[in-house]
């Protein structure tokens, strides 16, 4: 009888944490919906600027607010307009070239707007005043850049809305180069074309910015104190925002990495593994379906095996398979294909303590160059300090600049290694936020379970298990 | 069923007579879960039903995975891929199989150890061990087997170096290692049959548990004071016994409990930390891995494996004596399979009348010695083949043959054993008051 209420009870609680489980991972479900609710999202990552979706297909950026959705949209209709931002040549046909033509001038002009603040007040209004505001930009700045439809972005940079609420009245279609402000404000903030449509919630105040700014610093702080205490010789450990029992990946950074990967590697790397539609997933990149429409078809074209002709790549398609002379080795898996750290003495605990590596394998091997090259049988290499070998075929495919992150993030090569290896993490593992939640509910109720097991166990030996009090 | 003598089934509804006379089903059920138990048995007699959940888990994942899966060489990669990223909860039951392989094999391990601590293995449980040795062999085909399915590098570099070592058999070795490949090299067609066989093998597998259950049923659990139950009246045995339901059910449970947290936290939170990244390349015939590593569960033997190379003393007499039949790769292949056959062997190799380690003091330094041994060839087998490193796996090589072939021989004939409870029940009795009612 008592085995049997024990057994119901059980059961009972077990049904009840099940449920609470059950809420709780939906109250946990992270990747904002494109649409809607990112103003809290910003709020609590000042660090992950959005990308705008100013630059076609090069930045598509979550559109935060119905307004921003429907310029996103209008911005990419002309469509592969690549208004690749550093680029001159006004259409560029295939990603690669991006890589390639980027000057290296100095001041980026990303499209940083007045958007949503981290009150969620939609900012994006004004559609027409998004593409005069990218006819100017080139104007502004010596036509080395253009910043199209800067109004369409999401991007809730406060440090930015603080900065064009200091140095740019926002009126009308204007566009500013902030440059004079650069030197003194926070790093993210630097080089931002403002385009405010006149509208009046450009509020975020210089302590706006710096309270937002500091924990991004801190956590930088951190990152590189971590890295001092326990990297291996070659490979610096990164706190990236996907590790630990509940981490989950940051959707901007995600998209920053989509860029570089978009500009940069992807003229040599393919992605064969990874659908181009899950771009749009959530725990991804989580871009708009609009987007990733139009992301796709700027891609190279594909065979379609039903009718034997060429045809646009759409959302269902993967990306390209790269493959020939000097390309190099696809890298939909590379991130769970390298290990960065072993050891120590074969025993796994540096794994065990710091994970396998991957993404700070690939970080490591984009910042590892010396600048030496070395010329092996015809073949230039190029000194690396995490290449095994210490000499790898692949020239060093970042510099400071090379792109233009439209949220206002300094690409500097270790932001874009950073950004790309966590993206690239993603494309190997993309169900890493669902998951480390589903083995988080699991342990939980096995918990629950384990606990109510034991009770039982331990009640239903009581009377066989009563210790002898005197010493045998 | 013989044994232990304790209450048997006895049909009471008219259905249960009707079906008793036909098929005694209802019965063999009562039998196999009433199964007098000894009470003494402690955390380490909870293995058997991880494993069985470990057999249950495999095959039900495994199931679901090769609806999703294609074995050809070609597509195997891309479809675990679509596995992983396309099929509603396909990483979890990749994850779930994958490392399910790693919990088979730690519980494996410790049920194996357990059974060396305690002499589970001597008379009248042989039977019972070499059912064991055959499930432990079958296992470990189906894992290799299973390991080659995703056809990533280690999956195709693996299964070339261990077909290889069929190959080193004199003569016969090369004919008998195109056979098993289904051709000159590891491809289409090995992934097809291996495909096959690791489907078929699980079944195997099954089928030999329950004749494992079935034979240790017979004989009667083995208990941490290795004394046997009495079997002299049904009042004595239970005296020394409790039923497994509810009482051993439940307490299994709750260790199956704590072992599926650890269990899903690896899952969950670092799947990939028991694999090895290179997996997660496709096949390259063109391209050997720096470093070809088995599956960690493999390592102690693997070690084995590798330490006679040429110039060990005791190869060259071998080769020399067998007039070069035998050289350094095929000693070491025999090596191999011979630290497992003197593990199988075993029950016949001590001497010892003293079942439980508990009362041999001098067999447990040795015990705890090969134990350590067994970790310290799992550490070897995962270094490159290179000083110390062959040194130590050559020394340790040797510990484990030792001890089956000589320690274990010899410590029964000069060990004393210390003095043993009578019964389970006195052995309990020191620990515990009797117990004045019994649960309901």
């Amino acid at each position: 009888m008592i085995l049997r209420t024990k057994t119901l009870s059980a059961a009972l609680a077990l049904a009840i944490s099940a449920g609470g489980a059950a809420l709780a991972q939906d109250a946990a479900t992270p990747a904002p919906a494109p649409a809607q609710g990112t103003g809290t999202q910003q709020s609590s990552e000042p660090a992950a600027t959005p990308a705008p979706a100013g630059q076609a297909d090069a930045t598509p950026a979550p559109a935060t607010s119905p307004d921003a959705t429907v310029e996103a949209g209008s911005g990419l209709s002309p469509t592969g307009e690549r208004a690749t931002a550093p680029t001159q040549s006004s259409e560029p046909t295939s990603p690669q070239n991006a890589g390639e033509q980027t000057p290296m001038e100095a001041p980026e002009v990303p499209a940083v707007t007045t958007a949503p603040d981290a009150g969620g007040n939609a900012a994006a209004e004004g559609d027409t005043g998004a593409a005069p505001a990218a006819e100017e930009a080139p104007a502004a700045d010596a036509g080395a850049e253009t910043a199209p439809a800067a109004a369409e972005a999401p991007a809730a940079d406060p440090a930015a809305d603080a900065d064009a609420d200091a140095g740019a009245e926002p009126a009308g279609d204007a566009v500013q180069l902030t440059e004079g402000d650069e030197a003194a404000v926070p790093a993210e903030t630097t080089g931002t074309v403002v385009a405010p449509e006149g509208h009046d919630d450009i509020e975020g105040t210089p302590e706006d910015a710096a309270s937002d700014a500091e924990p991004d610093n801190a956590e930088g702080g951190e990152e590189h104190a971590a890295a001092a205490s326990h990297g291996a010789p070659h490979i610096e450990d990164i706190a990236y925002s996907f590790e630990g029992p509940f981490g989950k990946f940051d959707q901007f950074q995600l998209q920053r990495g989509l860029q570089v990967y978009t500009e940069v590697c992807s003229s040599c790397h393919g992605m064969k593994f990874v659908p181009i539609r899950t771009l749009h997933d959530d725990g991804g990149p989580g871009l708009p379906e609009d987007q990733v429409r139009a992301y796709a078809a700027n891609l190279n074209p594909v065979l379609d095996p039903e009718t034997g002709e060429e045809r646009p790549r759409l959302p269902t398609d993967h990306f390209p398979t790269i493959t020939g002379e000097g390309m190099g080795p696809d890298l939909s898996l590379m991130a769970k294909a390298r290990a960065g750290f072993h050891g120590p003495y074969g025993t796994g605990i540096s794994q065990l303590v710091n994970g396998i590596g991957g993404p700070e394998y690939i970080h490591a091997i984009l910042t590892g160059y010396t600048g030496e090259e070395i010329e092996q049988a015809g073949t230039v290499l190029y000194q690396n300090t995490a290449f095994s070998s210490g000499n790898i075929a692949m020239p060093p495919p970042l510099s400071d600049d090379l792109v233009t992150y439209a949220d206002g993030t300094p690409a500097t090569v270790d932001q874009m290694a950073r950004d790309v290896s966590a993206f690239l993490m993603w494309t190997a593992e993309p169900k890493l936020t669902h998951r480390k939640q589903v083995g988080l509910v699991s342990v939980l109720l096995l918990v629950a379970l384990t606990s109510l097991l034991y009770l039982t166990n331990k009640r239903l030996w009581a009377p066989h298990k009563r210790k002898l009090h005197q010493k045998h | 069923m013989a044994g232990i003598p304790h209450d048997h089934y006895e049909p009471r509804t008219g259905f249960e007579k009707w079906l008793y006379r036909r098929l005694p089903i209802a019965g063999v059920i009562y039998d196999t879960i009433m199964i007098p138990t000894p009470k003494n048995l402690n955390w380490m007699w909870i293995w058997g039903i991880v494993l069985m959940f470990c057999l249950v888990l495999q095959i039900v994942t495994g199931i679901v995975l090769v609806m999703h899966y294609t074995p050809h060489v070609d597509m195997a990669f891309a479809s675990v891929e679509h596995i992983m990223r396309n099929v509603n909860g396909g990483y979890m039951l990749r994850y779930l199989h994958a490392n399910g392989a790693s919990l088979f094999f730690v519980a494996v391990y410790l049920h194996i150890f357990r059974n060396l601590y305690y002499g589970s293995y001597k008379a009248p449980r042989e039977v019972t061990w070499i059912i064991g040795m055959l499930i432990y062999l079958a296992m470990m085909a189906t894992a290799f087997m299973g390991y080659v399915l995703p056809w990533g590098q280690m999956s195709f570099w693996g299964a070339t170096v261990i077909t290889g070592l069929f190959g080193a058999v004199p003569g016969v070795g090369g004919a008998i290692q195109q056979w098993l490949l289904g051709g000159p090299a590891v491809d289409n067609a090995t992934l097809n049959r291996f495909f096959s066989l690791h489907y078929l093998l699980p079944f195997v597998i099954l089928g030999l548990a329950i004749v494992h259950v079935w034979a240790f049923h017979t004989t009667g659990n083995n208990n941490p004071t290795g004394v046997e139950v009495r079997r002299t009246s049904k009042e004595d045995a239970q005296k020394d016994t409790l039923p497994f339901w509810p009482y051993f059910v439940l307490k299994d449970l709750f260790a199956l409990g704590v072992v599926l947290v650890v269990f899903f936290a690896v899952v969950g939170f670092m799947p990939n930390y028991l694999g090895h990244p290179d997996n997660y390349i496709e096949a390259n015939p063109l391209a050997t891995p720096a470093h070809i590593v088995p599956e960690w569960y493999f390592l102690p033997f693997y070690a084995i494996l590798r330490a006679f190379t040429a110039d060990v003393w005791i190869v060259q007499i071998v080769q020399f004596l067998s007039f070069g039949i035998i050289d350094a790769k095929f000693f070491g292949v025999l090596a191999m399979f011979g630290a497992i056959l003197v593990m199988a062997l075993v029950p016949w190799l001590d001497t010892s009348r003293v079942r439980s380690g508990r009362y041999r003091p001098q067999f447990k330094w040795w015990f705890w010695l090969l134990a350590f041994d067994f970790m310290l060839l799992m550490w070897c087998g995962a270094m490159p083949a290179e000083e110390p490193y062959a040194s130590i796996s050559l020394i340790a090589s040797a510990y484990w043959f030792a001890y089956f072939l000589v320690i274990l021989p010899l410590l029964g004939v000069i060990e004393k054993p210390e003095p043993m409870p009578a019964t389970i029940e006195e052995d309990y009795l020191a620990h515990y008051e009797a117990p004045t009612r019994m649960a309901e």
